[in-house]
């Protein structure tokens, strides 16, 4: 039994710390907040040269072949530093492509995304906003050459900078996956404005789209157990960043609880402050308990990990929105600016909530499995 | 990382589990002496006394080994063995700041629960502000003389021995001029009266003392020097129920599982209310973070870390979701969850820290964990000032001294 990380994790940790604090500053994430695009060429490429975009690859694409514990240690600092960019769907879908894709798939995407050429996004939503894979409603229709998507994904991240998308479709056989080329005929995008300027979103309308038969991924009809692993996947990654913006918005708070004063005092002596921060330093110690436990049974193949990933989902959910709210309470006036660090935080945490299921989703998962 | 139990905990849990099975008595236990019994049962089985060193009769086990008896017990659902505040707390003051002769003393009959003993710390006016204590002991040449009141004293009426907190120099500041000596309660000037809680039970008890008397020979470290042992008794928390507790809590999670099954709402079992789920899932997902908590304090332990001052973090948190998760439970059941008698074998629960009873026991015991060994509002001002290292808030008794 031991819950440390290796020296080799820490030091993953530390230098993923340290790049962020140099090249991701606040000011540079308000910077790609107002940029077009939302995200940074130039990052990408260093996250490329730093091994990252690898991490989880097989060695034989490019990769280092690590595993969700190394790629949650990663996603709690970016989330720290509230990185604005298509890191995490990127992996999620070379997981995808490494577990599912043939030779060729792998070939194709799997080098290209360790190199930092290729962007991937998921499109995993329809209409009705469910996140059960079995609810797809976009169909894919057979032709002489393969298939052709039509229907409405929506709130897709990432997609205006992806070079292949990763869209379920509902096929004969049942639900599918293809792989789709973001500029392909007969898509249409519409961007949107999240409260999180970090997380760019757009609704994907499929009007007969052509996709070839060499890019289904995975036996058609089998698509579910991939998507369910997916959201499980996305899940942990997302509850990682969730836990660092969290710790970024305590540390913060703790840090003003002890340099502020009111009533001659520091704010942080009153019971009222010091007490709040305790219950956030709990919430934020849970969430790192729930994270890597999730991390590692996901990499154990453990019997519980499904329902690890929809408790590390939603606690943390729950958790860090509370955290990066309080910090802004513990703050006060200043705390509610936009001038003011705080916000970026608060708003990735509460984006991240809404992605890979929402805690009312997970916590269905939870005690359907529980109570089987 | 690594959250699988080595080959030889596994082992270790395989014979806990085989010697309870064979051992466990299958009939309440009801008389004291019963009770001893088992004790006595468990510690010559290397299950009482576990973190102990050998040297004293304990058994230089593991944290993690006693968790997993722990864990073991509460899965078969065996009586737990008493003296818990002698062995978990008093005992290894002792070891720590007692003289030779009080260990050779005292020890061994702790571990056995030959003696039963109590502590006696809080006082009427004394709670959380302990070091406002008023239980004076006056010099007497040989001995104490010692006058006063204490409360929510635990295991008092069976106590043998206690650990007292008093006051040996009334002129010293607060802090200092506290004393911490070990009190005969088989004496006439020690009279306890037990208290009953809302549980309708009574495990606590008043204790009052008239002209008693310590010996000289029982004082614990230096004379005005007892509150620094009062605070590492008060820190003195090493994991060993982490995994207990989460296994209570998961039994009775699927009891709840049955109650909804068979409850109806609509026409329909509880269990298929979405709202129902939702709360449902809920508390599942807390619970499980306890434990996967607990595994990360055991991992610590186990590095031969001390959690230290994080341990307040530990003990806010299970207290209170036990409020949460009972409050929650208690909601969903309605009526049902309020009576005081089991009618149905579902409705026996574990309360992780008092006795065994119904959700309605339950409910009311979890009152009690974020008001012992602490409050909720103590555990945030020690981790507030000595995790956080927030500022100390200016205290009127401070600024006397």
């Amino acid at each position: 039994m031991d819950f440390s990380f290796t020296p080799d994790q820490t030091l993953l940790k530390s230098s993923a710390r340290a790049f962020l604090d140099e090249h991701c500053k606040p000011a540079t994430v308000r910077l790609l907040w107002d940029d077009a695009r939302g995200e940074s060429e130039a990052m990408w490429k260093e996250m490329a040269q730093l091994g990252w975009l690898g991490l989880s690859l097989p060695e034989e694409h490019g990769g280092s072949g690590l595993g969700m514990v190394e790629s949650a240690l990663l996603l709690e600092e970016l989330g720290r530093a509230a990185y604005p960019g298509p890191f995490w769907p990127t992996m999620l879908v070379a997981s995808a492509v490494t577990a599912h894709g043939t030779d060729v798939q792998q070939k194709r995407w799997l080098g290209a995304i360790a190199t930092g050429e290729a962007r991937a996004a998921l499109a995993l939503l329809d209409a009705d906003l469910d996140w059960n894979p079995d609810a797809v409603a976009t169909r894919a229709d057979k032709t002489s050459t393969g298939w052709q998507l039509t229907g409405l994904k929506r709130y897709v991240a990432w997609g205006h900078v992806a070079s292949v998308l990763l869209v379920p479709a509902r096929t004969p056989e049942g639900v599918s996956l293809f792989l789709v080329e973001p500029g392909a005929a007969g898509i249409a995008w519409t961007p949107m404005m999240n409260m999180d300027p970090g997380t760019r979103l757009a609704d994907l309308r499929l009007d007969r789209v052509p996709v070839r038969s060499d890019d289904v991924l995975g036996a058609p009809g089998a698509a579910a157990p991939a998507v369910r692993q997916l959201l499980r996947r996305g899940a942990v990654g997302a509850a990682a960043e969730m836990l660092g913006a969290a710790r970024r918005c305590l540390d913060m708070a703790v840090g003003y609880a002890k340099v502020r004063e009111q009533f001659g005092q520091p704010i942080g002596s009153f019971q009222a402050i010091r007490h709040k921060c305790a219950d956030m330093l709990l919430e934020t110690e849970n969430s790192h308990s729930a994270v890597y436990y999730a991390a590692w049974a996901l990499d154990a193949g453990a019997e519980d990990a499904g329902t690890a990933a929809s408790i590390a989902k939603s606690y943390v959910g729950d958790a860090a929105r509370k955290v990066c709210g309080e910090a802004i309470q513990v703050h006060g006036g200043i705390g509610f600016t936009w001038e003011y660090d705080l916000h970026m935080y608060f708003k990735r945490a509460k984006a991240l909530e809404a992605q890979y299921g929402d805690a009312d989703f997970h916590r269905e998962l939870i005690l359907a499995d529980v109570a089987k | 990382m690594d959250l699988n139990y080595s080959a030889e905990d596994r082992a270790f849990r395989e014979k806990t589990r085989r010697w309870l099975e064979a051992n466990t008595p299958t009939d309440d236990l009801k008389t004291l002496a019963e009770r001893k019994a088992w004790h006595r049962k468990l510690y010559e089985a290397g299950y009482v006394g576990m973190l102990w060193p050998k040297e004293y009769g304990g058994w230089g086990a593991t944290a993690m080994q006693q968790a997993i008896v722990q864990d073991e017990m509460a899965r078969i659902g065996a009586p737990p063995a008493i003296n818990g505040l002698g062995i978990g707390f008093i005992g290894p003051t002792i070891i720590v700041h007692g003289t030779e002769a009080q260990k050779q003393r005292y020890l061994k009959k702790m571990l056995t629960a030959e003696e039963i003993w109590c502590q006696l710390y809080s006082e009427p006016n004394a709670g959380s502000d302990l070091a406002g204590l008023k239980t004076r002991a006056e010099d007497a040449g040989e001995h104490f003389v010692v006058n006063g009141q204490k409360i929510w004293t635990s295991s008092g009426p069976i106590a043998d021995w206690g650990i007292l907190l008093c006051r040996t120099d009334p002129k010293a500041a607060k802090h200092k001029g506290i004393s911490c000596v070990l009190l005969n309660m088989r004496q006439p000037g020690v009279e306890v009266r037990p208290l009953k809680q809302i549980t309708g039970h009574s495990l606590f008890s008043e204790v009052f003392m008239t002209n008693a008397r310590a010996d000289k020979s029982d004082l614990i470290g230096k004379l005005n020097e007892g509150w620094a042992i009062a605070q590492t008794t008060l820190g003195y928390e090493r994991g060993g129920n982490s995994l207990g507790r989460v296994t209570r809590y998961a039994i009775a999670f699927h009891q709840l599982v049955r109650a909804t099954r068979q409850l109806k709402r609509n026409g329909r079992p509880l269990i298929e209310d979405p709202v129902v789920r939702a709360k449902m899932g809920r508390l599942y997902a807390e619970l499980e973070v306890q434990r996967y908590a607990g595994l990360r304090v055991l991992s610590a332990l186990n590095k031969g870390e001390s959690p230290g001052a994080a341990s307040s973090i530990t003990k806010l948190s299970y207290t209170e979701f036990e409020k949460r998760y009972y409050d929650t439970a208690l909601e969903i059941l309605g009526p049902w969850g309020q009576m005081m008698t089991a009618r149905e074998e579902f409705e026996e629960i574990d309360t992780s820290s008092g006795e065994a009873g119904t959700w309605a026991t339950a409910f009311l015991w979890a009152r009690a964990g974020t008001i012992y060994s602490g409050s909720s509002e103590i555990q945030k001002n020690i981790i507030g000032e000595r995790v956080l290292g927030l500022p100390k808030e200016v205290r009127a008794d401070r600024l006397r001294s």
